[in-house]
């Protein structure tokens, strides 16, 4: 797998599927619908028309069909696997995917922290939508960062405050107080 | 008829072999390839970018068969609503099976050959087959 490629450094550098591809400026839906599907992959852009994945069967074949996808569009599209060419560049593509999912978790952790100021329904509400975030960002994640924990740590709490709140709030207090649990907001009006 | 697909078959590829056995070629025997440079003669490909039983549009292959033979059985729609969210996750339908199924058939495909995981998938698309029938005549979920 990659990230043990990458990260004990001395096999062979992983193998990456590239997709090359380049769709009419009009209609604009196409172009659209395919840069969405991109995006929901976690693809590392390259340059304009050229994006990575780590290679392995279901990345080969989501691209395949995003390929696919181009063609019946009235596109070009050329499917690769390739190598880069130094370990350095390897980093590089690795580090730009990790800070985007870093920055997705971070994100997703605050929107979970702020709901715990939320009204009731509204909380239950925010917490089915950070779950399916949450689940959609994991899938697109090839090499996790440590701010992965962050957000399932917040989100874990959310649901534990949705399913029993005085428990819930009782934990957040007393990790506070102890000075070394996760930071919650004040605590807010429960019901 | 000979049905060829890629191997290491997951979510689409496992119901579209059932949706073929059960409601389009009984006869159906089925093969798998590496790639679409191996495709046999003969065979009818699926699953695969570039033939006509594959993704086109929106749609994932196991749509693609509902729609080119004609079939418009609700409950097969129903089904192919969760096959297409655990095949493309684009949040066209609201299926929360599509996750769960998604998960067992990866699973399935780990620890099985093809034509095992087509053996195991079979019983279970027909049980959804029959689960969703039953929900439609019954106007809710059934028992």
């Amino acid at each position: 797998m990659h990230a043990t490629v990458v990260a004990n450094g001395t096999s062979r550098l992983g193998e990456w599927v590239l997709l090359v591809y380049r769709l009419p400026r009009e209609p604009s839906t196409p172009r659209s619908a395919v840069w969405r599907r991109l995006r929901r992959l976690g693809v590392a852009q390259l340059g304009d028309g050229l994006v990575a994945l780590p290679s392995d069967a279901r990345t080969l074949e989501q691209l395949d069909w995003v390929a696919a996808e181009v063609q019946e569009a009235g596109g070009t599209a050329l499917l690769w696997l390739a190598r880069p060419s130094s370990r350095a560049e390897e980093r590089q593509l690795v580090q730009a995917m990790k800070e985007a999912r870093t920055e997705e978790y971070l994100e997703l952790r605050t929107d979970a922290l702020a709901s715990w100021s939320a009204p009731v329904a509204e909380r239950q509400r925010s917490l089915k939508r950070l779950q399916k975030q949450l689940r959609e960002v994991r899938r697109r994640d090839f090499f996790p960062p440590p701010e992965r924990d962050l957000a399932d740590a917040a989100v874990a709490e959310l649901g534990a405050l949705v399913a029993d709140p005085d428990a819930a709030r009782a934990r957040a207090g007393a990790s506070a107080e102890s000075g070394t649990g996760v930071t919650t907001p004040a605590p807010g009006s429960d019901r | 008829m000979r049905w060829v697909t890629r191997a290491g078959v997951h979510i689409d590829r496992a119901s579209s072999a059932w949706l073929v056995r059960r409601f389009i070629d009984p006869e159906a025997q089925f093969e798998f390839v590496t790639g679409p440079d191996d495709l046999p003669d003969g065979a009818v490909p699926f699953d695969i970018r570039g033939v006509e039983f594959g993704h086109h549009g929106h749609d994932c292959t196991f749509e693609t068969l509902l729609r080119r033979h004609h079939l418009d059985d609700p409950v097969l729609w129903r089904i192919a609503a969760i096959i297409h969210e655990a095949d493309l996750d684009d949040d066209r339908f609201d299926a929360p099976e599509a996750p769960g199924l998604d998960v067992v058939l990866r699973g399935l495909s780990m620890v099985c050959d093809d034509h095992e995981t087509l053996g195991l998938t079979g019983p279970v698309f027909d049980g959804l087959y029959e689960f969703f029938r039953r929900e439609l005549l019954l106007g809710r979920e059934p028992s």
